[in-house]
This record gives C-alpha cells, structure tokens and sequence, in this order.
C-alpha cells in the first residue's frame, strides 16, 4: 500500500526520485558544495552524500541567508534535487526553492520517509506519496 | 497557492510581464509573504543589502546575482550595500592575493549594476537617517536593530535575498516589525550593572541576545541613552540573539504590559566578558568601527591621538563609510600623521584578517570580540575606546 502525506506547497511542480533523507537541519552556505552538489558539512547525516536528483527530505534550513543561492547555483550546474520536503519551511530555503525553481513542498513529517524510499511529490495539490523500495 | 493581495499591476510583475528579474523577487517576496501570513505588499523607503564581502559569501551568489543583471534588473528604491572584504583604494589590501579581490571587485561591481550604492558600509543611517515611522527592508542585523530601536523606522530582519527582491519591487510583505502588534514589548530588562563604557553596553547587548533569543525587552534601570552606547548594545543583543528592536525609554512602557522581568548585575556581565574575550600579551591590531564609526566617533579618537605616535608593533584601524570618511578629513589626517589608519569599505569581522597577519585583535566592539574567533580564527580582547587607544601609544 502507498503511503500517502499531506502537506503545505510551497513552490509548484511535480517529481519523483529516491528520497534523501536526514533528521538535522541543513545549511546550504557551507554545507553543500555547490561544484559537487556534495554535503561537506563535518557530523551532519548526510555528509559524503549528493543530493543530485534527490527528493531531498530535512526538517528545515539553518545558517546564512546567502544559502539561497547556493541553491541557485545547484541548479544552474545541473545538482540540484528534484524536490525539496521539509518540516517546516524556513526563509533561507523557501526563497532558494523560488530563484531555484524547485519544487518544494513543507509541513511533512519527514520522519515517516525512509532513506532510498521511491517518492511522488506533488506541490501542487501538497501530497507526497510514499511508492516503497 | 497565494494567499496574499496582489494588486492588477504586483499580478503582472509576478506573471513575468516585467521579465525574469522583477518575476522571480515578486515571488520571492509573495513565498516569504505566504510564509508568515501576509495579506499584502507594502512600499519601502529604503533597502540595504547585506551579503557582500566575498570573504563571507563566497562564490555562491554570483551566479545568480549576474541573472539579475542580465535580466536588465534595477533597483527601484534608494539602496545601500553593507561593508565588503577590502578597502578598494587601501594599498594594504593588494597584500591579498588577487583572484579574491578581483572576485570582491566583481561581486561590488555587479551590485552596483544593479543600482545599489557603492555605500559599503553597516551604518547606512549615517548616509541618510530612515524616517521616524517609515517602512524599510534592511539586511545586516545591527543596522535593523538602530533603526528600529533609535530611528523608530519599521523593518524586519531581513536576509540579502529578501532585502534585494524588496529592493528591486520596492515593496516588502506586511508581517513581523511592518505590523504594530508584533512591536510590543516581551519583556523588561531591569540593569543593575555599573555600566561604565561602550564596551559594557556591549557586553550587556551579548548577555541580552542569549537570554532573550528574538524577544523585545525594554531596558530600565542604570543605563544611559547616548547614540554610541546604545549602537554598541544594539549590535551586540543582534548578534549573540535575534533580537530585532528594543525599548529604552520608560514612557513607551507605560501602555504595555508583560510580565517577564529580568535583572542583569554585575556577575552577568564579567562573565559575557569571560565567554568573549581571550588573554594574550599584544594584540597586532587595535579596531575600532564595528559598527561603523560615526562622525563623533572618528573625532573622539583623533582627540586620543592628537599630536601622538602608536607603536610601531601594533596597528591601528579605524573603520567607517567612505562617506564619513570623506566628511571627516581633519580628523583622518590627525590619526594618520599617529601611525593609525582610517579604513572604509570594510572592517575588521568581514577581511581576511590572517591573510593580512593579524593573530590577535583587541577592539571597543562586543560584536567584533564575539565574531573574529569564530569567522577568522584570531583571538580578541574587549576595551573601550580608550583604554584601546592608550594601549596603541604605550611605550
């Protein structure tokens, strides 16, 4: 059976993919390489991991506004996730989601989404729909 | 998927009429708008972009800042930039190594493009001092903190996105500090501390920030309202904090009420000290103008120096906006012909202090002293003014 979360879109679009997923808040200045698409930021879960392609599940931003465009770089080369569900939004994220254009949806308890899950976001009914491995 | 108000004319901005680059800052201010409950946009007198030293944002916004630009982006209200990693016409900075000041060139230059003033400073109210009441959308913490605080204008903090998409539509969402209630004060901070200097106003604004996160205190109690003190509180409580604006006089109480009294003495104090500052025997650079200075300031220690020789060991910088500087050329003259330096366009937290061999930094600013070891790896000593300069002219 899928599993089904109702959410809050953010910003609109469609995407499916294997889930990345982390408990701990994320900081795209200085935690993700913008070149790699790699998170470099040392202790956190998802170090060593590129979130190319990913549906891309934490609980929320943190650290400088300026992450926003690394967002936007992400993209521009090519890295960025396909979708971004978060727990609640945060300003850092939702304006790199925007100038970005990624999909994103907030208000999802990630914590139901296991890592490698094959995912169906929808941001713009706010749904996403959890397909198993 | 918005819910807030857009008038026929912000409707068209969003559906691309005006081109990507006014498309994509209207969706980022209607996102944010959404986000915390906005119903509309509102015009901004000003806006002041933080996110310019390239010693602190790296390469990352390049890339999207020169969309903008290409774009043919342009900012539609009076806009200033906050300090960046170099003095441009300085000869110490071409010690840097030139792909990073090229870079830091570039980002300036870009901005500019875009029409923000090359102000390079944190203290755009000294250029122009925000109207008592108006809306504004500042980036850069200490500078949101004045004008909410002293020149009783109406910002939120924002972020240098945010403030450059405001910039650009000349409107920001009404939420937050834009909207009265969410203006009152959360708590009440009764000062039992001897506070004696710019520096103890620092120190209380760093213990402030931590006990009271993004509240809004009044402070009563033995604390004087000079413009310098409270800058330096200010700054500190937005640093250690979120703290976005407070109350210092009595008479702004008296229609509000909240329940939450905390009292500082002098125990608190001393150990924000501790917590801030590190022992060593010389510091290799003596900084003041974090903020930066005002015109006063500069004055203050050109009277320190006047006539006077620092030692040759130890530098001294002072900081403020090429605009001061310029208005300030007596006072600039005096503290060179000392062996200090007058810097503008940047300061002491946003270079690259090792790159220049600074190690050790002894400075009047709490926010300076909380900031370099953390972003540049260089211990600091708190002092006033004073005391600071003394030291520069010991024998």
């Amino acid at each position: 059976m899928d599993k089904i979360l109702r959410g809050r879109p953010i910003v609109p679009g469609k995407a499916s993919g294997i889930a990345l997923v982390s408990m701990k808040p994320l900081s795209f200045l200085g935690g993700i390489d913008p070149k790699t698409g790699v998170v470099v930021e040392r202790n956190h879960d998802l170090f060593g991991k590129t979130i190319k392609d990913s549906i891309l599940c934490f609980p929320h931003g943190h650290g400088s506004t300026v992450g926003s465009f690394v967002l936007y770089s992400l993209a521009k080369n090519g890295l960025a996730p396909k979708a971004i569900v978060n727990v609640l939004a945060d300003p850092v994220v939702v304006v790199g989601a925007v100038i970005a254009n990624i999909p994103m949806i907030d208000k999802i308890d990630v914590s139901q989404i296991k890592m490698g899950d094959l995912v169906e976001v929808d941001c713009y009914s706010g749904t996403v729909r959890i397909l198993g491995r | 998927m918005k819910d807030l108000y857009l008038s026929r004319e912000e409707e068209r901005i969003y559906d691309g009429e005006l081109g990507w680059a006014y498309e994509v800052s209207m969706k980022i201010l209607v996102k944010l708008g959404d986000l915390y409950g906005a119903k509309r946009l509102i015009p901004i007198e000003s806006a002041h972009i933080s996110g310019v030293s390239y010693k602190t944002i790296g390469d990352a916004p390049i890339e999207f800042l020169e969309a903008l630009l290409e774009a043919n982006g342009r900012v539609r209200v009076k806009t200033t930039m906050n300090p960046s990693g170099i003095d441009c016409e300085d000869p110490i900075f071409k010690y840097l190594p030139k792909e990073i000041t090229e870079k830091q060139k570039k980002i300036i230059d870009i901005y500019e493009g875009l029409g923000v003033e090359r102000s390079l400073t944190c203290t755009p109210y000294y250029i122009k001092a925000a109207q008592s009441g108006s809306h504004l959308s500042w980036a850069e913490s200490s500078a949101v903190i004045y004008a909410n605080s002293i020149l009783k204008a109406w910002t939120n903090r924002e972020g240098g996105p945010s403030a450059l998409a405001s910039a650009l539509i000349g409107k920001t969402p009404d939420y937050g500090l834009h909207q009265p209630e969410n203006r009152r004060i959360s708590a009440i901070i009764k000062v039992e501390a001897d506070l004696l200097s710019e520096s103890d106003y620092g120190l209380l604004g760093i213990y402030l920030g931590k006990v009271l996160g993004d509240k809004i205190p009044l402070i009563r109690g033995r604390i004087l309202g000079e413009e310098l003190f409270l800058k330096q509180m200010g700054a500190a409580m937005a640093t250690s904090g979120m703290v976005p604006m407070f109350y210092f006089d009595d008479s702004e109480a008296m229609s509000q009420r909240t329940d939450e009294v905390i009292s500082v003495d002098n125990r608190d104090i001393r150990r924000a000290d501790e917590e801030i500052s590190s022992f060593f025997e010389k510091p290799d650079l003596i900084f003041i103008g974090c903020p930066h200075c005002s015109l006063e300031e500069i004055k203050c220690v050109s009277n320190l120096l006047r006539g006077k020789k620092i030692r040759k060991d130890i530098r001294l910088w002072i900081c403020t906006s090429r605009f001061i500087r310029n208005k300030a050329a007596e006072y600039v003259r005096i503290i060179e012909s000392s062996g200090g330096r007058v810097i503008s366009d940047t300061c002491a937290v946003v270079t690259w202090l090792r790159e220049l061999g600074i190690e050790t930094l002894m400075t009047n600013s709490a926010k300076t002293a909380y900031y370099v070891p953390l972003m540049s790896n260089v211990k600091a000593a708190l002092s006033p003014m004073k005391k600071c300069i003394e030291i520069a002219l010991q024998k």
